[in-house]
């Protein structure tokens, strides 16, 4: 057995259990997007799960073309866990085939680009500047629609156009931004800390404004939390757990010392990485029970604003779609509290979106990685959304904004993109809850 | 491996991505939902029409190899495995409704549709299909063809045969053969009939006709508990003498209960109960109060504990998920199992129930149980780990026994899951020379150079052939080919 497949052969051996209690029963087939597109079972989660165990039991090399090509092929979706009567853990057991098929052989140039930007701050920073930059002069939103409808939406193509599509709405925010403190006469409910994030920071300030002015509105207070950084799921989820770890650790320790009950998220996979830092650290017997404890306050923005009603605003009369993100009804596994936040806008017209807990192929970088399948699963995503009927898409994770919201601009639509808490912060302001405050910082108030 | 020029030749047929040759990717398809049995295939070819399928088996049977067709791989017998290098032709792609007739309530499917699938497809014209096997989320109509799949309402609604009218087949010699259809009663003999539960071993179908039912107007689910699994049986025996015909009566005993409760689809069931029986009653609204009071009274003269009666939809599609994930839900209580499906006469069931416990403590091995009932068809699941050879050992012991019992007791060795590759050595105990010789006929009109899904069902030895001279064959009378390399 190679270095490797015996270092999946130990990791697995702690999650045994996990990968032990698939009995093949292929119950995850129909829910897998790779199985239903191409047909083959080596691109479904059974599939996968086969050829990881016969990783273990030595009977494959993890630098074989087919570990390598049908395990990275994974959108890491997780829609096969909610489905598997087993209770299989595939996210932890896909990272672990990862970082093993990783060290087998080294990931892509491009891979390994991304997700070192993604996880040092000064190359980050820049790199986020420079987006932001490049944003603001109109062009990618002038290239894509130029490019509209010529071709699927894939490679550099799909960068440009995911870039545009990072942008605000038009419209929306033409009303000064003022203060979400609570209302005169409400309460304190609780203290959160905003992961503010690495895309979120740098190409969404607006969404994390958004979200800590809702939270105040309804009787959060939120709290700065400094020497937080990048959560490090694109790290896990791409078989990088030395640097997944290191970035866990760091957060752990940021959000201890702001001392807040509850951790906030608007990216659904930066929560859904978080929740699972626990065992991320297992191993690590300094950080376990604490990284643990901090994983256990993790909450997705609208779970925080569900559990208190959230409080009606204003009338909004838009016909609007919920695409639900992966990682927040898969793998989080909340579904009914977007649908709360929609209801407490008035007059909202939340029209059915067919596939809604479908992949839309985002995934990460998997668009840059696997542009073929990438683009097919998001055409497929961007055409159930011209169906719907509705006026604007609604989610609650940036990537999935920025997948469906280029898809939607290449296909030559209008649709635009928001996150479920700008368009409750929209009726908010109608309401003028915000009016007369003072505005906000990146999701933190001095 | 197969040979070079047939994979070109495959590629062609099918497109390049849709052949797969490379030993590690064929690894996945080496079994099917029961793993005891492995055996990698030269080949796995996903084609998407009749067309494809019948150049597909006119070039892999110009190679000499065999065929296995293969639909979603979550059959219970071994049926889809491949032996010697066979080569599997997988429906995986071939998913499409081709057209849903809702006044003559009928629907046409290419064989890889889901089977859940195709009743949500209905859903918006007040129609659904009726067979729905337990694996119904993943299984697909074509491999419900081959193995005529039953499912926990087949009590009131009959299997899939009774819904199959009309069938297009890709014949080994790679003729295209349409039988039946229109969903009226073809003349001359009932072909549907005889292909339907063939195992894969006459041919693969490639288009399926079946009927679709109403939804019905009402429903009415009830949960019996009971303290002692043979008091459910006899409850189940009670309210099927009394002439009562509810749609399903299924039982999940204790260790079974305990092993959904732990999984995201817990029903509800009591954990400390020995068993539950789910009974379900459908059909007009007017009378179902009725017939469920009654079967409420059979099950507390039976001596059950308590019995629930599903308030809404959503209570009742609880009750049913627990019972209809239960097999994928014991890989939490071992990592192997080996599920059987004997059937036997109603009136053995509690007797039988406790001969199967007995089994089960004497060869130290856990036996949990969940079946349908009303049809006196059990699934006892060995569960076991196969790196534990000794376990191995005596799980092989204890199926064995346990078959023997349901035998018996006037009982046949398969009620739904197939005979496959599980099963075969098994058939001498229920059918004699004769009627195997009958079989084995009918089977090499359909295939004389035994090529598809060849050492299933019929278990080898018992070929008429020069070899094998039980009786002699008559002149001109067909002889087994060699056996495929």
């Amino acid at each position: 057995m190679s270095a490797a497949a015996d270092s999946l052969a130990h990791a697995v051996k702690e999650q045994e259990e996990g990968l032990l209690n698939c009995v093949h029963c292929g119950f995850c087939l129909p829910a897998c997007p790779t199985y239903r597109r191409l047909g083959d079972e080596a691109d479904s989660p059974r599939g996968r799960l086969h050829l990881m165990r016969a990783v273990v039991e030595g009977r494959l090399d993890p630098g074989a073309e087919a570990f390598q090509t049908h395990i990275g092929r994974c959108l890491g979706c997780r829609a096969c866990e909610p489905v598997c009567p087993s209770g299989v853990e595939y996210g932890n057991l896909l990272e672990l085939a990862r970082h093993v098929g990783g060290e087998a052989r080294r990931p892509s140039l491009v891979t390994r680009l991304l997700l070192r930007v993604f996880g040092t701050e000064w190359l980050a920073r820049p790199a986020m500047f420079a987006g932001r930059a490049a944003r603001a002069t109109g062009i990618p939103a002038l290239v894509t629609r130029l490019l509209a409808g010529s071709a699927p939406p894939r490679g550099p193509r799909l960068g440009l156009a995911m870039l545009a599509a990072s942008g605000p709405m038009r419209g929306l925010h033409a009303a000064p931004a003022g203060s979400g403190s609570p209302r005169p006469g409400a309460r304190v409910r609780a203290t959160v800390g905003l992961l503010t994030g690495c895309v979120q920071a740098g190409l969404f300030s607006r969404v994390n404004q958004a979200t800590a002015r809702v939270l105040e509105a309804n009787g959060y207070q939120v709290v700065p939390v400094e020497a937080q950084g990048c959560c490090g799921a694109l790290h896990a989820h791409a078989g990088d757990l030395e640097a997944a770890r290191a970035m866990a650790r760091r957060n752990v320790e940021a959000f201890e010392a702001a001392g807040v009950d509850y951790l906030a998220m608007n990216a659904s996979g930066c929560g859904a990485a978080m929740a699972e830092y626990g065992s991320l650290l297992s191993h690590d017997p300094a950080m376990r029970d604490r990284a643990a404890a901090i994983a256990g306050r993790v909450r997705d923005v609208s779970e925080l604003l569900a559990a208190c009603g959230p409080v009606r605003g204003s009338a909004v009369r838009m016909k609007v779609t919920w695409d639900a993100p992966c990682h927040l009804v898969h793998a989080q596994r909340v579904s009914g509290p977007p649908q709360a936040v929609l209801d407490a806008v008035p007059e909202l017209d939340v029209l059915p979106l067919a596939g809604a807990t479908e992949c839309c192929g985002g995934a990460g970088i998997y668009g840059l990685t696997h542009p073929h399948l990438g683009g097919w699963i998001g055409g497929d995503k961007v055409r159930s959304v011209l169906e719907s009927g509705a006026d604007i898409l609604v989610t609650g994770n940036p990537g999935c904004m920025m997948q469906i919201g280029a898809g939607l601009r290449l296909a030559g639509s209008e649709v635009p993109v928001l996150h479920l808490v700008e368009l409750l912060d929209e009726s908010y302001r109608r309401a003028g809850f915000y009016a007369g405050g003072t505005d906000h910082g990146n999701g933190s108030r001095p | 491996m197969i040979p070079g020029r047939l994979t070109k030749e495959l590629a062609r047929i099918c497109g390049r991505d849709h052949v797969i040759v490379d030993r590690d990717r064929l690894l996945v398809y080496e079994s099917d939902a029961l793993t005891a049995y492995r055996h990698r295939p030269g080949a796995v070819v996903l084609p998407r029409t009749t067309e494809e399928v019948r150049r597909t088996v006119q070039a892999v049977v110009r190679h000499g190899l065999p065929i296995v067709p293969r639909g979603a791989g979550t059959g219970l017998s071994g049926g889809a495995v491949a032996l010697n290098g066979a080569v599997v032709i997988g429906t995986a792609r071939m998913n499409r409704i081709l057209a849903i007739d809702a006044p003559n309530r009928r629907a046409v499917l290419q064989p890889g549709v889901i089977n859940a699938e195709l009743s949500a497809a209905a859903a918006v014209h007040g129609l659904y299909y009726a067979p729905d096997p337990s694996s119904q989320t993943a299984c697909t109509i074509g491999g419900n063809v081959a193995e005529n799949s039953g499912g926990p309402h087949c009590l009131k609604y009959g299997v899939t045969s009774r819904y199959v009218t009309g069938l297009t087949v890709v014949l080994a010699d790679g003729s295209v053969v349409k039988v039946g259809g229109h969903g009226r009663e073809a003349p001359g003999y009932d072909l549907v009939g005889l292909f339907v539960g063939s195992e894969g071993c006459f041919g693969i179908a490639t288009e399926i006709e079946v009927g679709l039912l109403p939804v019905p107007e009402g429903v009415r689910t009830l949960l019996g508990i009971f303290d002692r699994i043979e008091d459910s049986g006899r409850a189940v025996s009670d309210i099927i003498s009394a002439g009562l015909l509810p749609a399903a009566m299924e039982i999940i005993d204790g260790p079974t209960i305990r092993a959904v409760e732990d999984s995201v689809f817990a029903a509800g069931y009591p954990t400390d109960a020995e068993a539950a029986l789910v009974i379900e009653f459908d059909g007009l609204e007017a009378g179902l109060d009725h017939e469920a009071e009654r079967a409420t009274r059979f099950c507390f003269r039976a001596g059950a504990r308590e019995v629930r009666s599903a308030r809404d939809e959503e209570e009742r599609l609880a009750l049913w998920k627990g019972r209809k994930k239960a097999f994928g839900a014991m890989g939490r209580i071992a990592p192997d199992l080996l599920v059987q499906d004997a059937t036997v006469p109603r009136t053995t069931l509690p007797a039988i129930l406790k001969g199967i416990s007995e089994i089960g403590n004497r060869y130290n091995l856990i036996v949990a149980n969940v079946f349908h009932a009303g049809d006196g068809n059990l699934h006892p699941n060995i569960l076991f780990d196969r790196r534990d050879l000794d376990e191995l050992e005596r799980v092989e012991h204890a199926s064995k026994e346990i078959m023997q019992l349901c035998v018996d007791a006037g009982g046949t060795i398969t009620g739904e899951h197939g005979v496959g590759l599980d099963k075969k050595h098994h058939m001498p105990l229920i059918y004699g020379p004769d009627e195997l010789d009958t079989m084995w006929g009918i089977r090499r009109v359909f295939d004389p150079g035994a090529v598809m899904n060849p050492g299933k069902v019929l278990p080898e030895e018992t070929e008429p052939s020069p070899a094998n001279p039980r009786r002699e064959p008559a002149p001109g009378e067909l002889v087994g080919a060699p056996a495929p390399a």
